[in-house]
């Protein structure tokens, strides 16, 4: 506890709105911070606190919201969905919805300042967040704007432009702070673009590597993984949501999209790394060190964007520094972090009947004859996917990893049957009996250690997820933030809000006062126990 | 599918831009086809010469602004003629012609009618179709009777498909609640969910319960399509989708 109060300490002596760089760790921080998309650099939203606990989480009650008020309806989207997880840095709390970003004070839920910019295209599907490094913040736009604005009162410090709108790039992920590096992805796979991530410089905004999701030229390693140079020029890869970072190992953990044309593979024969993949990158130089590739060859919108979480844990009497991710194709992956190789390589939303097998790294070998057909094919999950972009959590003391899932049934057509197809391609179709769950896995076998299942029409498991050490799972479920026992998943405790529950839910102390903050729809909510006193 | 006005609100949410002009990129098509298609390609995809839709100008061009500042000029570098005897019109409706291709290619709320054909095509066999329905669907389903010219109702193969395999309008609607007192209540489901359940009964009052004090059974008619989603095999699907698409 006294390193938390030096950092305290630290922090406030360094000026108000000072994110303290040390308070960027790989597992803890101190309990009134949440300086990251993901709390901390290992993505896994668990924290240390138990002020609210299972013994008294019945007393758990809303203590403030704050809804999102006069802005316009947001271009073929309509009113602004809180996606983002909000940083929550000395007392200010800092959000985001496309184009809109917000200040609050956690104390007086009163806003601060308000930044807004008027785009000029891009997707406004979603947007996650502000990344923060010293009194800085930085906001990437739909239109492909970089921005950096003075968390003090939102005043723009520089904006640079890091996507093409034009070619159907958008930008809407939360930028991640290595050490001196602010790491940028984008999005869009409208109009086969090739993935790319990049680092930039805090001060000046100004690029210090790219790393593309594809081999540039044929001979370059990976390129024998695609038939040419047109197919890997517009093979996709979307980088678009934040990372993990392992700083001891100096290993930046991202996430790759689906490949382009997305549902049409004919014309880029072969696994087309590395999207669909988890890549392992180097933060100083955008060098790749190991990939593992998800869904090789995809053709199903299967981006493997989802949280590469980071943990470490005792496997067969050694300890071990393990990554896992609960992936879009349906699949758990378990894999050693410093070498890429799998330990766990399972389907957990129906049997991974798109797959043959797995090869000797783990990588699903997919069947041909499961891909996208004209007159359909059919895979026992979701077509379009069997998790998406919603934050998982692990819990250490359980040892399990927890996702928001779907199982069902998919078909996948093929539309341009051409040499040289664009665009999608083809298409999904709906969920047949699609079941909305929440999922608690096995590390070491990869095995579903419990399941909440939600029969279509009954609502459905929504937003992220967090684990606490006061043995809370928070979730949301249909119109309701709710609380779970995450050894059973037994349901503890729900507050029914005016929308479901459209971020991950956080939890931090402020003045001694545990709150647990969700996002849904359009408005924050901040939850603390009955009676409790600063 | 996508009603026209969905389509409209995809290309908005996609930020495609202004929409391209219908009725000029109809005049540009065989103008493209006489000056362009050489090079670029049948369909603009490109040949000798480099991929239009994907092109990074033309991805950037306002009516014909950029796009005809190269065919006027030319790209001599790249092997490109100039076409001075196009006019401004012509090359405004070449433009429009060569925005429809990315308009058809990035946005995909056109996907279903523009590619009505392929979704109305399946290389299914009617008489195995036929088959599998007396083996599987006919405990419960009739061609003559229930399903009689459900081919009419249903003539695309995509939409027959996926409307046999689950028929989401027959979802659970009904429900008898049993409450701790032992009284049951029958109706139709107003809302479910895991906290609360409410119903209106058939005298048309309205009955609402915490989920956890009551016990509810829910009505299912998709039992019998939940037990075929793991037995279809994809020839299956289609034979079947071919044999009911003969019911008209």
């Amino acid at each position: 506890m006294n390193r938390f109060l030096l950092l305290t300490c630290l922090a406030a002596s360094l000026g108000a709105q000072t994110l303290d760089p040390r308070t960027l760790t790989l597992f803890h921080q101190p309990p009134d911070i949440w300086p990251t998309y993901n709390g901390d650099y290992s993505g896994r939203r668990y924290r240390t606190l138990d002020q609210i606990n299972q013994s008294n989480v019945g007393d758990l009650q809303l203590d403030w919201s704050f809804k999102i008020e006069g802005i316009p309806p947001l271009r073929g989207v309509g009113k602004a969905v809180i996606k983002s997880t909000p940083l929550m840095v000395n007392g200010v709390l800092y959000f985001t919805v496309p184009d809109h970003v917000f200040a609050v004070d956690a104390r007086t839920h009163k806003k601060l300042w308000q930044f807004d910019w008027q785009d000029q295209g891009g997707h406004l599907l979603g947007q996650r967040g502000v990344g923060m490094y010293g009194n800085w913040l930085y906001f990437l736009t739909p239109d492909g704007w970089f921005f950096s604005l003075n968390a003090k009162d939102g005043s723009v410090r520089w904006r640079k432009k890091v996507a093409d709108e034009k070619l159907q790039y958008f930008t809407t992920m939360s930028p991640l702070i290595v050490k001196n590096h602010v790491l940028i992805g984008v999005g869009g796979d409208a109009m086969d673009v090739r993935g790319y991530l990049e680092s930039r410089d805090p001060e000046t905004g100004d690029l210090e590597w790219r790393w593309w999701s594809e081999p540039q030229k044929p001979g370059d390693p990976g390129a024998d993984t695609w038939p040419n140079q047109a197919a890997m020029d517009h093979g996709g890869g979307m980088t678009w949501m934040p990372g993990t970072y392992d700083p001891e190992l100096n290993l930046l953990y991202w996430g790759t999209g689906n490949a382009n044309p997305v549902f049409a593979g004919q014309s880029r024969k072969g696994a087309n790394l590395w999207t669909a993949s988890i890549v392992a990158l180097n933060p100083d130089t955008g060098k790749l060190v190991w990939w593992f590739q998800a869904s090789p060859h995809d053709t199903h919108d299967w981006d493997n964007v989802e949280t590469p979480v980071l943990f470490d844990a005792v496997i067969d009497g050694k300890p071990r520094k393990l990554l896992a991710q609960g992936a879009r194709c349906g699949w758990f992956f378990v894999l050693d972090r410093t070498n890429g190789k799998a330990l766990v390589s399972k389907p957990f939303s129906g049997t991974g009947n798109w797959a043959k097998g797995v090869d000797d790294k783990g990588q699903p070998i997919p069947d041909p004859a499961k891909e996208p057909k004209v007159d359909g094919s059919m895979i026992d999950m979701p077509a379009m996917g069997a998790t998406n972009w919603q934050p998982p959590s692990y819990d250490p003391e359980t040892e399990l990893f927890y996702l928001n899932g779907t199982e069902g049934y998919g078909l996948a057509y093929l539309y341009d049957t051409s040499n040289e197809p664009e665009g999608y391609g083809g298409g999904g179709s709906e969920t047949f009996d699609a079941r909305s769950a929440l999922f608690a896995l096995d590390i070491r076998t990869g095995n579903t250690r419990w399941k909440h299942e939600i029969p279509h029409g009954e609502g459905s498991i929504s937003g992220g997820i967090l684990t606490t050490s006061g043995k809370l799972l928070f979730t949301g479920d249909s119109s309701s933030v709710a609380a779970f026992d995450p050894a059973t998943g037994k349901i503890l405790w729900h507050h029914r809000l005016a929308a479901p529950v459209s971020n991950g839910p956080s939890t931090w102390t402020l003045d001694g006062k545990q709150y647990v903050i969700v996002g849904a729809g359009d408005t924050l909510y901040a939850f603390t126990l009955k009676g409790a006193k600063p | 599918m996508l009603a026209p006005a969905q389509q409209h609100d995809m290309h908005t949410y996609l930020g495609l831009g202004s929409a391209p002009d219908a009725a000029a990129a109809k005049l540009g098509e065989p103008l493209y086809k006489q000056n362009c298609a050489a090079c670029h390609g049948e369909d603009a995809r490109g040949a000798q010469g480099p991929n239009l839709v994907r092109s990074t100008l033309v991805l950037h061009d306002e009516k014909g602004h950029d796009i005809g500042q190269v065919v006027k000029s030319g790209r001599p570098e790249g092997g490109m003629p100039a076409f001075p005897n196009l006019t401004d019109q012509q090359i405004y409706d070449i433009a429009e012609y060569l925005h429809v291709q990315v308009e058809n290619a990035a946005n995909r709320g056109l996907y279903n009618s523009l590619y009505s054909k392929q979704r109305s095509q399946t290389t299914g066999d009617p008489t195995k179709g036929r088959q599998f329905f007396a083996e599987h669907c006919a405990s419960c389903h009739s061609a003559t009777g229930d399903l009689a010219k459900i081919a009419d109702k249903f003539p695309e193969a995509a939409e027959m498909q996926e409307r046999f395999l689950w028929p989401a309008s027959r979802e659970p609607r009904r429900a008898t609640v049993t409450t701790a007192s032992g009284q049951t209540i029958s109706g139709t489901i107003l809302k479910i969910d895991d906290f609360d359940v409410s119903l209106r009964d058939a005298a048309g009052q309205m009955h609402e319960w915490p989920r956890d004090q009551v016990e509810v059974k829910l009505e299912d008619k998709l039992a019998g399509h939940r037990a075929l989603l793991p037995v279809y095999k994809d020839a299956d699907l289609h034979n079947l989708t071919a044999y009911l698409l003969t019911l008209k």
